[in-house]
């Protein structure tokens, strides 16, 4: 333990807080950050009572950010992706119910198809308020408002989404990469053998070399909480607190990982490859960017089970939904069987007297 | 003069090879004691089973009255050790490096009397990558004397120094034994183990050949007949070198 002030790298300190910070300000400031709010144009050619019902409601919620625009202007917005829908209201618009033999008004969306996420978010919250008006008109109940805060659920921003995606890829890479990279190239030019020549029981070194990792993980994740919080407005719903001790367990599980690296990589060379290996897939899949639903369904019973995978949906659990460190046990014992997965490679590839 | 470190029978294998083959030597207080050997006699693999670093498969290894394959860890707290092919984790200073080396034995120094002692008090502040080999090799003297150790272990400490910063080391190994501690170190420059060792042991296919004062070996292999077939030269190349570039030792 005395040994805390044993790695005092000034560039893994630097890799390990300055690069995640980057992602999180690239990831966060990007066009991505809107990702809750589907841009939408409005060509209302009808420009009745009914149609100023309809836009009137739809202005109403968050996820959709509104302009006018005539269709033609619109559709060439859309075909260069400034935009995500075009709703075309007919100069017949009405929500009156139809009487027989006349024809239903049609409403016409324009969805951008290299952004299904959002197109079809914005498709169901406009279905959603053609039903309501109907259904208010139809009924003459004014039951709107009430349910268009229904529709207003799904706000998710991206931001909020991506935060614990961050968080827990960032504890990965500082566990296997700084470790492994670290301890080969200690063990290539004989570090390990002179400390190995003093009376330091290995134990008390290996603990040393965890508890920096852990200090330098705490760290980052306080670092990048703040930046979160204040910069881009991400509020932990679960606290601080459960976040940072889930990180730390994920620490642990991936610092095992590193170790079992370190011990079987003859060279630093080697540690690259390999530690690519392990951490893109999961990087990937298991939810950091995009939803872990992206990945193909094929594989999914697989990469619901990737350590990192368990490690998001707790973070994100948390930080979205406010869970409690019981309401995400599951993804805890998950964690807990990949460190003592870990833990035994570890002790198996990262033998002392083969230095 | 008592033994401080007792070999018999000292004997390891790796797979086919036999490294080391039945060696039995001791080592007196005091002394400078060299193995000497070409490489791959099995020099490194005798100083590390010495060390603790490696399990001998059989004889006896006894430093400072302590079985070194018993208890290992009690070993090491006696000894000092340079290796062979290492180094220092890096983005320490070379006081920094002393310090942590202290922590590892739980003993507390005072590192500048240390590196005043190799001849690097300037150096204190200064990354320990940065230094020249001879300042490391200094350095890692200096880290091996932290404990203040019975026997010091030196395993080819000049290979790869060049001519003034070899004889630096000389004076300072002979500065360390005034001092009290016994240096056993490995070497395959005989002019080193004949101008430094008291006495030295000659190894070969994990076996020693001969034991003796460096001049007694001299002298037995005269009495035995032997001539130079060349002419006794007054002064070697090196003499040259030295003449030509000075003594003084080079700092870069």
């Amino acid at each position: 333990m005395y040994l805390r002030a044993y790695v005092r790298d000034r560039t893994a300190i630097f890799f390990s807080l300055v690069v995640p910070l980057m992602l999180l300000l690239i990831f966060g400031s990007l066009n991505l950050g809107a990702f809750g709010r589907v841009s939408l144009a409005i060509d209302d050619q009808a420009d009745n009572a009914a149609s100023r019902q309809f836009v009137a409601a739809l202005e109403k919620i968050d996820t959709l950010s509104i302009k006018r625009e005539s269709a033609e202007t619109a559709l060439a917005k859309l075909k260069r992706t400034e935009l995500d829908m075009l709703v075309v209201l007919p100069k017949d618009f009405a929500i009156a119910p139809t009487r027989p033999g006349q024809q239903a008004p049609t409403l016409t969306i324009y969805g951008n198809a290299s952004r299904p996420q959002q197109t079809s978010v914005g498709e169901s919250i406009i279905n959603e308020v053609v039903t309501r008006l109907s259904y208010a008109v139809n009924q003459t109940a004014p039951v709107i408002n009430l349910k268009v805060e229904d529709v207003q659920g799904v706000r998710l921003r991206y931001v909020d989404f991506l935060v614990p995606g961050i968080l827990g890829v960032n504890v990965m890479q500082l566990a296997v990469f700084s470790v492994a990279f670290a301890l080969v190239v200690a063990k290539r030019r004989g570090v390990l053998r002179r400390i190995m020549a003093t009376p330091l029981k290995p134990s008390v070194f290996l603990v040393s070399q965890v508890v920096t990792r852990l200090i330098m993980a705490t760290v980052q994740v306080l670092i990048m909480l703040a930046v979160s919080v204040f910069l881009f407005d991400v509020h932990p719903l679960g606290g601080i607190l459960p976040l940072l001790a889930v990180s730390l367990l994920g620490a642990v599980l991936f610092l095992t990982i590193g170790f079992a690296l370190a011990g079987w990589a003859e060279t630093e060379n080697q540690v690259p490859a390999i530690a690519q290996l392990i951490t893109l897939p999961q990087f990937f899949f298991s939810g950091v960017f995009f939803s872990k639903e992206a990945a193909p369904e094929l594989i999914r019973p697989a990469t619901n089970l990737l350590p990192l995978t368990f490690l998001n949906d707790a973070l994100r659990e948390i930080s979205v939904q406010g869970a409690t460190l019981w309401d995400v046990r599951m993804q805890l014992i998950g964690l807990l069987v990949w460190t003592a997965i870990g833990f035994v490679l570890a002790v198996r590839f990262f033998r002392f007297d083969r230095f | 003069m008592t033994a401080i470190v007792i070999v018999r029978d000292l004997r390891k294998r790796y797979g086919d090879i036999e490294a080391v083959r039945g060696m039995s030597f001791d080592v007196l207080q005091g002394e400078i004691f060299g193995l000497l050997g070409p490489n791959g006699a099995g020099k490194t693999t005798t100083v590390e089973i010495l060390e603790g670093l490696r399990k001998a498969d059989g004889g006896d290894a006894i430093v400072d009255g302590i079985d070194v394959s018993k208890q290992p860890q009690r070993a090491k707290e006696r000894v000092g050790v340079q290796l062979q092919q290492s180094a220092f984790p890096e983005n320490f200073t070379a006081k920094e490096t002393v310090d942590l080396f202290a922590l590892c034995y739980g003993v507390t120094v005072d590192a500048m009397t240390l590196l005043k002692q190799v001849d690097l008090a300037d150096k204190a502040g200064q990354r320990q990558e940065k230094l020249s080999g001879g300042q490391r090799q200094r350095l890692s003297i200096a880290t091996a004397l932290v404990n203040r150790p019975r026997v010091l272990f030196l395993d080819e400490p000049t290979t790869g120094l060049d001519p003034q910063a070899r004889r630096n080391l000389w004076e300072l190994v002979r500065g360390i034994r005034q001092s009290g501690t016994t240096v056993f170190l490995t070497t395959h420059y005989m002019d080193e183990a004949e101008v430094l060792c008291d006495r030295v042991a000659v190894m070969d296919h994990g076996q020693i050949i001969a034991m003796d004062p460096p001049r007694a070996l001299i002298s037995a292999l005269l009495a035995r007949g032997f001539s130079k077939p060349v002419i006794q030269q007054q002064a070697t190349l090196e003499d040259v070198f030295l003449d030509l570039t000075g003594h003084e030792l080079r700092e870069d």
